[in-house]
């Protein structure tokens, strides 16, 4: 079977030939056990892709993943002198973290906050004296631990991974 | 009663002076985070459950978390304690009374965050970032004394 | 007037507050839309970090572009299509760092895959359902980002030849070459009939 010929099959699963096209490789199938078996090849990917698509999830958090964007359409929102959007106050993430039916939240109580040089992060006990553009602060009340996630350092410098970075040189 | 008066305030004063001198222990930690069951590295070892419990508690990714440094220290508000996880991390710490201290993360001899923490026992702050590979670097502090 | 309920809002009334300045309702739609997002930057990239983040800059474009959004297509296809925009610039420019290898051109006119014989074989009845998505998800990992993204867009966002290649910037011709070449690897790689190295 020549590339001609295999890609018309393919088109023909596809459904991307034209009705006289289709039906002269109807034809064909009925009579090729070669053209049956690359056809039945084709559709068994198909089928296998089709599963594999679902229980691609995002490893990070709701409020994690989502309090990276609203930072960068914060910062793009300063940039372009655009008025910003309506400010939310940073008690928003506590206040649905104790609210009733927020599955996980139920028993976490957090508190997300970017913080910025010279800004006081009210419930922390933290104050931030210098910090990048893009520094953040989460605090998990119950566990009693506060995370301060740095934009530092841009391509590792200060720590690597463990196979040979910065952070093994003791 | 004015005398009683001054007697109490000497007091608390002395009492206040004493406590104060009293210096904060501290544990740093320098903390490879990773998906990876082992450690490349043979002397890297899994954090302590106490440490693990809490990481967990924050919104990373990984699930594995491996210590590459740990030091303890004393601070006093006397002076900032210098504390050199690796080559290129150094803490440099200060006691500012009331549980609190004064942070700064310094890379590369530069300070890249520095900021006040109220640490009583049992919290715990951590310091982190990205690291290639899918990996995170994290510096954990917490009070011992 | 009554209080909005961004929970139970449809998409594009969220889109319709989210326009109007409403961040939480742009908020609720990144809850509802982030994993599906994430799913098609992770299938080109084939790297969690870059996913992430060329995810999240899709979510950043999206709320600038808000007003542009005019409900022609969902609003899940209209952010998808940006996600993949944005994820071929990446690759394309992640190509003119690397050279061409002869590789790559034997892969782009089908390579030994085209000769192969059919495989017959249905993964999906053979496979337990984690060890096939293990094995579909490293034989993706093994395509050159054309091959995986002609797959991705055929399949899972199910584009005409004639999209995929206005998408792409190349011929129909190309488009069903890549195609073909892509689906035979990967039944070859299912089937275990091809190192997985």
């Amino acid at each position: 079977m020549n590339e001609e010929l295999q890609l018309k099959l393919q088109a023909y699963l596809d459904g991307e030939l034209p009705e006289a096209e289709a039906r002269e490789v109807a034809a064909w199938l009925a009579q090729d056990s070669g053209a049956v078996g690359l056809m039945t090849e084709l559709k068994n990917t198909r089928a296998a892709l089709a599963l594999h698509e679902r229980g691609v999830n995002v490893p990070e958090s709701r409020e994690f993943y989502w309090s990276k964007i609203r930072r960068e359409i914060e910062r793009s929102d300063a940039a372009a002198h655009r008025p910003a959007p309506a400010p939310v106050s940073p008690f928003k993430w506590l206040r649905r973290a104790l609210a009733p039916g927020m599955g996980l939240a139920l028993v976490v109580a957090t508190l997300f906050l970017i913080t910025r040089p010279g800004t006081t992060a009210p419930g922390l006990g933290l104050t931030v004296a210098t910090a990048d553009a893009g520094t953040f602060t989460y605090r998990n009340f119950e566990s009693g631990a506060t995370l301060v996630w740095l934009p530092y350092p841009a391509e590792n410098r200060l720590a690597g991974g463990g196979s040979g970075g910065n952070l093994q040189q003791q | 009663m004015k005398l009683s008066a001054l007697l109490a305030i000497l007091i608390l004063a002395v009492a206040g002076t004493a406590v104060r001198a009293a210096e904060l222990k501290l544990e740093a930690q320098l903390v490879w985070a990773s998906n990876q069951s082992t450690s490349p590295n043979p002397k890297h070892k899994p954090v302590e459950p106490e440490i693990k419990k809490k990481l967990e508690s924050l919104p990373l990714k990984w699930s594995y978390f491996y210590e590459v440094k740990r030091q303890e220290f004393s601070v006093s508000d006397a002076s900032e304690t210098k504390v050199e996880l690796s080559g290129k991390c150094q803490l440099e710490v200060r006691d500012l009374g009331d549980n609190k201290v004064e942070i700064s993360l310094c890379g590369d001899g530069k300070v890249v965050w520095k900021g006040a923490q109220a640490l009583p026992k049992k919290e715990i702050l951590v310091l982190g970032g990205k690291a290639p590979g899918d990996t995170g670097w994290l510096v954990t502090i917490k009070r011992i004394e | 007037m009554a209080e909005k309920n961004h929970s139970t809002a449809a998409d594009l009334k969220l889109v319709e507050w989210a326009q109007g300045g409403d961040m939480d309702a742009f908020e609720e739609l990144v809850a509802r839309h982030r994993d599906k997002i994430y799913a098609r930057a992770y299938s080109m990239m084939r790297s969690e970090d870059v996913a992430l983040d060329l995810s999240q800059e899709a979510w950043v474009r999206a709320w600038q572009r808000l007003q542009q959004f005019q409900g022609d297509s969902s609003f899940s296809t209209w952010l998808t299509r940006i996600t993949i925009n944005l994820c071929l610039d990446q690759l394309r420019k992640q190509k003119r760092q690397k050279a061409e290898s002869i590789e790559e051109m034997d892969e782009e006119s089908g390579g030994v895959e085209r000769q192969m014989p059919a495989v017959t074989i249905n993964p999906t009845e053979r496979l337990e359902r984690g060890e096939l998505r293990q094995r579909i998800d490293t034989a993706l990992g093994q395509l050159s980002h054309e091959h995986r993204t002609v797959l991705v867009l055929h399949e899972f966002e199910e584009m005409e030849y004639k999209e995929i290649a206005k998408t792409m910037e190349c011929s129909i011709g190309t488009v069903m070459s890549r195609l073909f070449y892509a689906r035979r690897k990967m039944a070859a790689l299912l089937a275990g009939l091809k190192n997985e190295d």
